[in-house]
């Protein structure tokens, strides 16, 4: 069609109506039209048809043109033209009252071929006018405007001149986007009626159905909103699992955000919660330095959930350990060398698959460290009981009171489908300096294994702790109760670097041990028996590996007079007690083969001897990490035990903190230290209850807690089962639900 | 002059920057702005545009915006602010206060039914729950009626025989938002039909109290002063057409706008764009050769009793359709209509578009139907026009 051809006269008051979804700018695109057409002289209006629209809802627009003043106020029923800017929005309902002959313009890349035998009655027009926008760059790549353009397609199909167009987009401000809409006025393509008008008379009021309307005064419920998204959305919201700071900290592997939040549904859904991964609850639940409530979320907001307090809560009122394994078609036997924690909890973990697992140890008891170390006034023996009998009732296996030669040790390696081996850090650091050898200079292991194996230990006078780690808290306050009449502890750093949980060295203050920080021992001073401890000052350098600052021994001494000294230096693995030839190297033990390479044998370290971190919650990890490489290698098909990434633990900057109280966190009922020295019962009675669970954030798990339903500007999320379905037949993917998510349980993803 | 294809919430804009600026050798403009939808398009506007000794004050609700107003008013300047719906039931008590203050301000309000449940449609019930604020109110039918009725809101409020305030209304979306073809004219001309401010009781160095106690005689001479003020209006109005005319070139429409009314034995009374659908079903009865014709209540307050008892004189039947609902009354239009028909005439009232429906001229000849068949007037009737 040429520029210059016109479309039949037009009538009194022609009406265009135009359909588009909302963000596609079809109200400016009928402002266009209306202006083309004013600037040719005539009358016009133009308007929008207003409802509750959001971005992707259907919208219409219409515009009047006459050469009379326009006066009609009603909206477009019986358009002469229309205009369908989404190629989505295409049915046969949306021509409803468009009269014979009247240019159907369509925004589509189909050809005019792909029409055939529809719309016949009607000037079709089509143009691609979406890749031409894009092409353009007009909006994003991904929502596309184009009203500008594909109003060049329309002032074509009507009959209407380029400069006309023009002068309109001159007028308006929209220049820029001419070349667009000059391309499409070239490239739109126009079927001519094939069907002659009919009688024109025929468009007479015709009321359009009342649809029944529910009272106000009655609980109904009715459908949602009639706005179908159809294919205009982007993003959509999807509930997702994102690991909390608290699991993804865990060393042993919890599933802490689960046991805490099973929590403020009753101890035995949390137990249940707890079994799956630790039957040592309990031991935790007293003992562990809990790096979870360092990682948690409203650790800086306003004190972070007592998670360990939870754990014991939960522990002290339901069995953990579960009570019955899974049969398993071919069990396999192991045996695990130490009965301390992670030989504990790698037995625990091959007997819940079903294995056959054999705990052996020097002692005659199980526990390792926790029953020869800790102090029974952290760890009453009967809670470290229960929960080894918990194990064992999963049918382990125990071989006590012998510790194991090389070659019995060699042995178990071709007696048993696997060995793990677990003795933790047997090896004792020493004192390199004159006077070690005096009496009264202990190992403080040695002291705390009299005191618990054997029992009736006694100390006098000033005792001196060296170390600043758990071993000397524990040497410390044992010390009191020994009887010693003041206990000072000696460490190398300042308090700010002590490796001891922060509450012991609280709780020892309390109980009266004093604490010289910055104070190295050098040796000792005595006539047969410990008289004194010589200390050099010590100044603090730049950090080390461990990000502490290098203590930097000076010459400065000085004697700290005692009658007795407990070392507490630190411990290491002992290799040397291996058998001739095996090589520890990545948790697993190899000896040289036929031709001297490292052949593999079927034996794993676990717990310290492995990795040296020395607490009770890395070596539950790291016994069950050994246990399910164990089942790997015997034919099990079960995923490796990886450490969550904590990099990928939700923020506290993705917790809306408004939906939230600030609460401070309940704290654990201590017996007074003055009453608590004078016996080796223990000091901390725990949470009185579990209602500390409520104050968990829950982040990046789901609570139910209604908020995306309640927020949802379209109504259309609605309960099912424990979770929320999303009609995503209505969704705009708008957002907000995800945006108001206090937990970052939702996620905007692709469409 | 221009001719601009603008909004009429963009018109009253261009209105209100034009009598602000008209007011620049003066104390200026202020006004303090809230949005609501659907007349946020003009405080948009209105705030976009930089105006020589003007201030526009974006407050937190709509009360506090007509306390702006208030100030800004009281201490000379020019003030405007527009609202709409539960906009304005909130601003409430100082719409109230405004006019006590015999303040000249003007306000657009957009016509919006009152929620809940929300609607963001036409309904003239927002601002006829105000009737009996003391404001003047004028009901617009088109684009260019609304930029010229606030020009001449200014111009009537600050009238030292007036002085109250001005309440220009038009219809949501049909009028708010819809474009037309709207001349607005130059600065030069609008500042010669509207003369710099000059407020009488306006503050002065000399601190004073403002609104303390009035004691029940002083209260009675107080509201004596604002009928008379009211009383003053239809006059003023008349010469402000006048000036209007010379200075624009074009009519200012009047209070009550006649159609048709020559011969006519049959009337349908509407306010707002319903008028002009109305007109349309006027044409249509005329042309089945009944005598009928309409009237356009364009001034509501004060009402225009004596110019509706002249038009509705020769009437022996009248329908008076209302886009409100005063629930347990009926059409708040109808029943201060009746009160101006000829005795023993059938006046039926019509409530059509609550709510924001779509009114088409073949509902208004439903209306005419019915109103031809009666034989008596009966209690107002809801007509039910769907979307």
């Amino acid at each position: 069609m040429s520029a210059d051809e016109t479309t039949a006269r037009p009538p009194q008051v022609m009406e265009i109506r135009l359909h588009g979804r909302g963000g596609q700018g079809g109200v400016t695109c009928a402002k266009i039209i209306a202006s083309v057409y004013a600037g040719l002289g005539k009358s016009v209006q133009t308007f929008g048809d207003y409802s509750g629209e959001r971005s992707g809802a259907p919208v219409r627009a219409y515009t009047r043109v006459s050469d009379e003043p326009v006066t009609n106020r009603n909206k477009v029923y019986d358009p002469h033209h229309l205009l369908v800017l989404d190629p989505t929005l295409l049915s046969d309902e949306i021509v409803t009252g468009l009269r014979d002959g009247g240019v159907l313009l369509l925004n589509t890349p189909e050809p005019l071929s792909a029409f055939t035998g529809r719309f016949e009655r009607f000037k079709l027009a089509l143009v691609d006018a979406t890749a031409i926008a894009r092409r353009h760059k007009i909006g994003t790549r991904s929502v596309v405007i184009v009203n500008t353009t594909i109003a060049g397609a329309f002032v074509n199909a009507l009959g209407l001149t380029l400069s006309a167009l023009e002068e309109a987009y001159a007028h308006l401000g929209f220049q820029s986007n001419l070349p667009a809409a000059e391309e499409a006025f070239a490239a739109v393509q126009v079927r001519e009626p094939l069907v002659a008008p009919a009688d024109q008379e025929g468009h007479v009021f015709r009321p359009g159905p009342t649809l029944a309307v529910m009272p106000l005064v009655d609980n109904v419920e009715g459908a949602p909103t009639g706005l179908r998204t159809g294919s205009w959305r982007t993003q959509l919201p999807k509930y997702v699992h994102n690991i909390a700071p608290c699991s993804a900290f865990c060393p042993a592997g919890n599933d802490v955000i689960g046991f805490v939040q099973a929590a403020t549904r009753g101890e035995a859904e949390a137990a249940k919660v707890l079994g799956k991964s630790t039957p040592l609850a309990g031991v935790c639940g007293r003992v562990c330095p809990a790096p979870c409530m360092a990682g948690c979320n409203r650790a800086e907001w306003d004190g972070a959930v007592h998670i360990r307090g939870l754990e014991r809560w939960i522990s002290d009122h339901h069995p953990v350990a579960q009570d019955s394994a899974a049969p398993h078609p071919s069990p396999k036997r192991v045996a695990i060398v130490g009965g301390g924690p992670a030989g504990i909890a790698a037995a625990y973990e091959l007997a819940k698959a079903g294995h056959e697992a054999t705990l052996f140890d020097g002692e005659p008891s199980l526990g390792g460290v926790l029953r020869t170390g800790i102090p029974t006034y952290r760890l009453p023996r009967d809670v470290l009981d229960r929960e080894i009998e918990g194990v064992l009732r999963l049918g382990v296996k125990t071989v006590l009171g012998k510790f194991l030669s090389r070659g019995e040790l060699e042995s178990l390696a071709t007696d048993y489908d696997a060995v793990i081996l677990a003795t933790g850090l047997q090896k004792l650091r020493g004192l390199e300096g004159p006077g070690g050898d005096l009496e009264g200079v202990e190992q403080g292991i040695r002291f705390l294994h009299r005191l618990n194996m054997k029992g009736g230990v006694k100390l006098k006078g000033h005792v001196v702790v060296l170390g600043g780690g758990n071993t000397a808290m524990d040497c410390a306050r044992s010390a009191l109760r020994a009887g010693a009449s003041r206990v000072t502890v000696a460490y190398r750093r300042s308090r700010h670097e002590m490796p001891a949980i922060a509450e012991e060295v609280q709780e020892a203050e309390h109980e009266g041990v004093e604490f010289q920080f910055l104070a190295a021992p050098v040796g000792f001073q005595g006539n047969g028996h410990v008289e004194g401890v010589v200390l050099a000052a010590v100044e603090l350098g730049p950090p080390d590996d461990s990000g502490r600052r290098r203590p930097v021994v000076t010459a400065n001494q000085s004697v700290l007079a005692c009658d007795a000294v407990l070392l507490a230096l630190g411990q290491s693995a002992d290799t040397s007690l291996l058998p001739a030839g095996w090589e520890l190297g990545g948790g697993r033990v190899s000896r040289p083969g036929p031709k001297g390479e490292p052949e593999a044998l079927p034996v794993f370290a676990a717990g310290d001897l492995s990795t040296g971190d020395g607490t009770v919650t890395h070596a539950i990890g790291d016994g069950r990490r050994a246990a399910t490489r164990v089942m790997r290698l015997l034919g099990d098909d079960i995923p490796e035990l990886t450490r969550p990434d904590r990099a990928k633990a939700v923020p506290i900057t993705d917790i809306r903190l408004d939906h939230f109280e600030p609460a401070k966190p309940t704290q654990e009922r201590l017996i007074p230290a003055a009453e608590r020295v004078r016996h080796y019962e223990e000091v901390n009675l725990g949470l009185e209850s579990a209602m500390e669970s409520h104050r968990c954030f829950s982040c990046g798990e789901c609570t139910q807690c209604d908020t995306c339903l309640v927020y949802c500007p379209e109504g259309i999320i609605r309960r099912k089962d424990l979770a929320y379905a999303v009609d995503y037949t209505y969704c705009k993917g708008c957002g907000i639900c995800v945006t108001e998510c206090p937990r970052k349980a939702m996620e905007m993803s692709a469409s | 002059m221009t001719m601009e294809l603008v909004s009429a919430n963009h018109a009253t804009a261009y209105a209100t920057i034009l009598a602000a600026r008209a007011n620049r050798t003066a104390r200026g403009f202020g006004g303090g702005v809230y949005p609501i939808t659907p007349q946020t398009e003009c405080i948009e506007k209105l705030c976009d545009v930089e105006i020589e000794k003007g201030q526009v004050v974006r407050v937190e609700s709509e009360h506090s915006a007509m306390a702006v107003c208030m100030g800004f008013s009281i201490a000379g300047a020019r003030s405007f602010t527009a609202s709409s719906s539960n906009g304005l039931a909130y601003m409430t008590e100082n719409v109230f206060a405004a006019a006590f203050y015999r303040l000249p301000i003007v306000m657009m309000a957009v016509n919006r039914t009152l929620g809940p449940p929300w609607n963001i449609w036409v309904d003239h019930g927002d601002t006829l729950m105000l009737r009996d604020s003391g404001w003047i109110q004028l009901y617009c039918e088109d684009n260019q009626e609304v930029f010229d009725s606030v020009v001449a809101a200014y111009r009537l409020a600050e009238d030292r025989r007036v002085l109250l305030p001005v309440m220009v209304c038009q219809d949501a979306f049909i009028l708010s938002h819809t474009m037309m073809m709207t001349d607005i004219p130059e600065q030069a001309l609008v500042d010669r039909f509207l003369p710099p401010l000059d407020l009488p009781h306006r503050l002065t160095n000399r601190p004073r109290a403002l609104g303390q106690l009035d004691n029940p005689h002083e209260t009675e001479v107080h509201r004596k002063h604002l009928q008379s003020a009211m009383n003053a209006v239809p006059a003023v109005y008349e010469e402000i057409q006048g000036s209007f005319q010379e200075v624009f070139g074009r009519k200012l429409a009047d209070p009550v706008v006649p159609y048709r009314m020559e011969d006519a034995e049959v009337c349908l009374v509407s306010m707002g764009t319903t008028a002009s659908t109305v007109r349309a079903a006027v044409d249509e009865a005329r042309s089945r050769g009944v005598r009928i014709g309409s009237l356009r209540l364009r001034m509501f307050r004060p009402f225009p009793e004596a110019v509706l008892r002249r038009h509705l004189a020769g009437c022996r039947r009248v329908g008076v359709i209302d886009r409100d609902l005063c629930p347990g009354l009926g059409g708040i239009v109808w029943s201060e209509v009746r009160s101006t028909t000829p005795r023993g005439a059938i006046v039926q009232g019509y409530m059509m578009g609550v709510g924001g429906g779509d009114v088409r001229p073949a509902h208004v000849t439903g209306v005419v139907r019915d109103l031809l068949a009666r034989e008596r007037d009966g209690a107002p009737e809801i007509v039910e026009v769907g979307q």
